[in-house]
């Protein structure tokens, strides 16, 4: 665990860094207020902090202020260390942000067991960042493919067309459907339809740019919302998709399956105001177009290509 | 460290055996980063109250009693922190006062620390 120490007094510095190296910690040493909040401000800087009060360029409280105003989420255990020790000194260097208030000459011992308790309500910190990192993926992942879930590509599409409608840009959204899933799952089982849906999400993952988005919209059903995608482009894009899918075999523990993708894609101009039900009614009409003509194809709904080649000329 | 007896009117041993976790060289060390600090802060506190420049004595006094009382040199951390809140409280006169008792007493401090040390590298 890194410690910093913010002394000017270079005997108290050297005195404090050898007492908590001899504990185990990896100190960075500096020698005033300045150095210190920068240091602790950084993103990979020090969650632990031994401040001195009386400093060049930035005395000990403003250091807790300017960090308790600029860290981010993660809690930095800030201990103010200093000779200055009547009640209302305490008071206030608490108040200007600091965990913690020690007396100099300080004891080695309650030292490290101040630190430590520093740690355990860190540790605590991490325990429960964690535990709503869990439950923020949980919320808005589908748990069988991983992708985003129904209700967070939702409000991606939200997101995505307010902001080219607002930038004038253009989107594209595919609604793609596996081909006769059901016979996947009425033959072979449930277990392996859900190995299919996993690679299925897998590949639409992976055929997508970073900047893309895959969402599970309902049993059998992928989302895809595709940023500054236009609606010639999209249909080569959907093309891509569809293959992805369909070219090679999905091997599964029942043996490879032979599965394949049926696409309807929607081009949103950002001159257009579209709604989320326009485009996801457009989408859907697309999509049924495809398993009309046959399936394993893709569609370019009506409305969107028109527009968009009406915007060209 | 026998030697170290030497210093007993100045410094409170155990306490600062403790402080150090009885490691010798790092106290030889400390001592060292005194001596060499202290010329220039006794001239800093000598010129302050001179000019009687209140918040330069306080902040050199503070300094100079935290020093102190990292090596456990109470009597002249005491000494210290009465000129600091004499500063604070504006008391040029008990700052005078003190100090004409604190610095013959770095002084002696100081002078006990250098022969301490030369028995240390002899």
């Amino acid at each position: 665990m890194k410690v910093l120490i913010a002394d000017d007094d270079a005997l108290s510095r050297r005195l404090l860094q050898k007492t908590l190296e001899r504990a185990g910690y990896e100190v960075i040493a500096v020698e005033n207020g300045r150095l210190a909040a920068d240091q602790i401000c950084h993103p990979e800087g020090p969650r632990l902090a031994l401040l001195d009060w009386v400093m060049p360029e930035l005395d000990g409280p403003s250091v807790c202020r300017e960090v308790r105003r600029k860290r981010g989420e993660r809690h930095v255990h800030l201990i103010l260390l200093t000779s200055k020790d009547s009640k209302r000194d305490i008071v206030s260097g608490l108040e200007s942000g600091a965990d913690d208030y020690l007396v100099k000459p300080f004891d080695p011992d309650e030292l490290k067991a101040r630190l430590r308790s520093g740690m355990r309500i860190m540790e605590l910190e991490d325990t429960l960042l964690e535990a709503r990192e869990e439950m923020r993926y949980k919320a808005t992942h589908d748990s069988l493919t991983t992708l985003l879930n129904r209700g967070t590509i939702l409000e991606v599409l939200a997101r995505e067309l307010t902001r080219t409608q607002r930038e004038r840009s253009c989107i594209s959204i595919l609604l793609g459907d596996i081909d006769h899933f059901k016979v996947v799952n009425d033959t072979y089982g449930h277990p392996i339809g859900d190995e299919v849906l996993r690679e299925v999400g897998h590949r639409l993952l992976a055929s997508v740019r970073s900047y893309d988005s895959v969402g599970r919209y309902g049993g059998e059903e992928f989302l895809l919302v595709l940023n500054r995608c236009e609606g010639d482009r999209a249909l080569f894009r959907a093309e891509q998709i569809r293959n992805a899918i369909g070219q090679i075999p999905i091997s599964t523990s029942k043996g490879a399956l032979p599965i394949t993708l049926s696409l309807g894609v929607h081009a949103s101009p950002g001159f257009v105001a579209s709604t989320i039900e326009d485009v996801l009614s457009s989408v859907d009409d697309a999509l049924y177009e495809a398993k009309a003509a046959g399936r394993n194809c893709c569609r370019l709904a009506g409305f969107c290509a028109g527009r968009c080649l009406q915007r060209r000329d | 460290m026998k030697s170290l007896t030497s210093l007993e009117r100045f410094l409170v041993l155990p306490e600062l055996l403790d402080r150090v976790e009885n490691d010798e060289d790092l106290l030889a060390e400390l001592f060292a980063l005194f001596q060499e600090d202290l010329p220039g802060s006794r001239a800093a506190l000598r010129t302050a109250i001179e000019r009687a420049e209140l918040p330069e004595i306080e902040r050199v006094a503070h300094r100079l009693k935290g020093m102190l009382a990292n090596l456990s040199a109470k009597q002249a951390a005491s000494l210290a922190a009465v000129i600091e809140s004499a500063a604070r409280a504006g008391d040029t006169e008990k700052i005078w006062q003190t100090q004409a008792v604190f610095d013959p007493e770095l002084s002696a401090f100081s002078a006990k620390l250098d022969s301490f040390m030369a028995g240390v590298e002899n």
